[in-house]
């Protein structure tokens, strides 16, 4: 099982970037010199962050006794240090009775979503399963 | 910001553009798929409003 050993030698020095990648969308991509790939990340996952809070998007509390409430929290988490900074300045909280609140936590959930997915684009680059 | 076409346009518009990034290598693959993203976005929108229709609201 050779090809294994390489495989999780390699996660190990993936570890910075991917969590770079997280902490600030695009960075992971920046960091292994793809440049073009990582600011358009930045640029998208960004806007659709922005743009949930500017819809009157709710940032969803951990500590709350329902599942849904907890999986929508962790998957706006995935967008990293704005989601911290918006927190910090007590922004987020949401205004239910708004139109565009139900679109404002979906694009705020799919930016923290489709950061995910980027760091594992990262990832997958640095081990080598892809260009 | 409270036309429901135009958040839903934009919204398609970012995630086509995200998923061209990481599904195709080539720009010029990663704009031919983001466009294709974005109109079955958009188109799916249409169809399943028109599917909606005959039901009471």
């Amino acid at each position: 099982m050779p090809a294994k050993d390489v495989s999780s030698e390699f996660s190990f020095a993936a570890i910075p970037a991917c969590l770079s990648g997280w902490l600030v969308p695009g960075l992971g991509h920046f960091m292994i010199g793809k440049r073009n790939r990582g600011i358009i990340s930045f640029a998208v996952v960004v806007a659709l962050f922005t743009l949930g809070i500017q819809l009157e998007g709710e940032l969803f509390e951990l500590d709350t006794g329902e599942l849904l409430t907890l999986l929508a929290g962790l998957a706006e988490m995935g967008v990293g240090l704005p989601y911290f900074i918006i927190k910090m300045m007590k922004l987020g909280g949401g205004t239910v009775t708004s139109v565009t609140y139900e679109y404002g936590y979906t694009f705020c959930i799919v930016a923290g979503l489709l950061n995910m997915l980027i760091v594992l684009d990262v990832y997958d680059i640095l081990v080598g399963r892809k260009d | 910001m409270t036309s429901h076409f135009l958040i839903l346009s934009v919204f398609a518009l970012l995630v086509s553009i995200g998923f061209a990034l990481l599904m195709r290598e080539k720009p010029r693959d990663q704009v031919r798929f983001a466009l294709f993203s974005f109109a079955c976005f958009v188109g799916s929108a249409f169809l399943i409003g028109w599917l909606m229709y005959p039901f009471p609201s």
